[in-house]
């Protein structure tokens, strides 16, 4: 049977579901037998989607949108003065 | 328009290039508008300052409009605007004065001698609902994803934030793609790491109520 540090070595690839079968039993199989790899597995799952909803959240300001609008159509007009 | 792009919109977006290559202005409009908010998110998530994240998109924006003509097409013109967008927030950083990075090795887990489970490890995965979009799990996320080491860092925007595929993270960055993922899964233990202390202290928290 597979240990929690060959578990967390093959976590990356088992998400991604690109571990061959016969590594995606066995690791299932540790799975079974150990409660804390699936905290593991799962928090880490969490980690990616809540870092990714936090992050994602960053909209382009109004004053930022304008003040860079200006500037584009300055550019176009008179190209090189910025 | 998301990072993983559908075909259709490549189609589009290159036929875009070609007509502003062409001198058609509105197309370079429209690919301001397509890659603005891309541009300041990522780099405004590198150098977590607004005005530094505005002097970066304006620099970008001008920049395509003036080496367009230096785009030939050999990797695709998303993966040519991150490379830009990049290289100007890591002007902007080095700049400025550096925070000493947390060692990325202290938060690895850490096993006993037979490969096993050393730390107590909780499942907080089912209690983060709640707690997802207050400021201070915001604040905590973001302090984590400020601590990474920066060759992490841009590995996990790239590609966990804004969803690009582990190939074209490697294409942008000059990786391959085994060191893309190594890179990738550091960065997401390290934040799993800083974020459990968090959760699990929010978790007895709630116990103790």
């Amino acid at each position: 049977m597979i240990c929690c540090k060959e578990c967390l070595d093959l976590l990356y690839d088992y998400i991604e579901g690109s571990l061959d079968q016969e590594t995606t039993d066995s690791l299932e199989e540790h799975f079974q037998e150990c409660p804390p790899c699936i905290s593991f597995m799962k928090t880490y799952k969490s980690t990616t989607t809540i870092c990714r909803d936090t992050l994602n959240q960053v909209d382009v300001p109004d004053a930022v949108r304008e003040a860079l609008l200006k500037v584009l159509k300055e550019n176009k007009e008179h190209p090189g003065e910025n | 328009m998301s990072f993983t792009q559908p075909k259709e919109n490549k189609i589009l977006e290159e036929a875009l290039v070609r007509q502003f290559q062409g001198g058609d202005l509105e197309a370079y409009d429209k690919i301001a508008e397509i890659y603005q908010k891309k541009i300041y998110g990522l780099s405004f998530n590198l150098t977590r300052n607004q005005m530094d994240a505005q002097d970066v998109t304006q620099e970008v924006l001008l920049t395509l409009f003036r080496k367009i003509h230096t785009f030939q097409g050999k990797s695709a013109f998303s993966s040519w605007v991150y490379r830009i967008t990049l290289n100007a927030s890591y002007m902007k950083l080095r700049s400025k004065k550096k925070e000493p990075n947390v060692s990325i090795d202290e938060l690895m887990p850490s096993y006993n001698g037979a490969g096993f489970q050393q730390e107590k490890i909780q499942d907080w995965s089912e209690n983060t609902e709640s707690l997802l979009f207050t400021n201070e799990t915001r604040d905590v996320i973001n302090k984590a994803i400020e601590l990474l080491p920066e060759k992490e860092k841009v590995v996990f925007l790239l590609r966990d934030v804004e969803g690009l595929s582990t190939e074209k993270a490697g294409e942008i960055l000059d990786l391959t793609v085994p060191a893309v993922k190594s890179r990738l899964h550091r960065a997401r233990l390290f934040l799993r790491k800083k974020l459990s202390s968090y959760f699990e202290e929010f978790s007895s928290r709630k116990v103790e109520e």
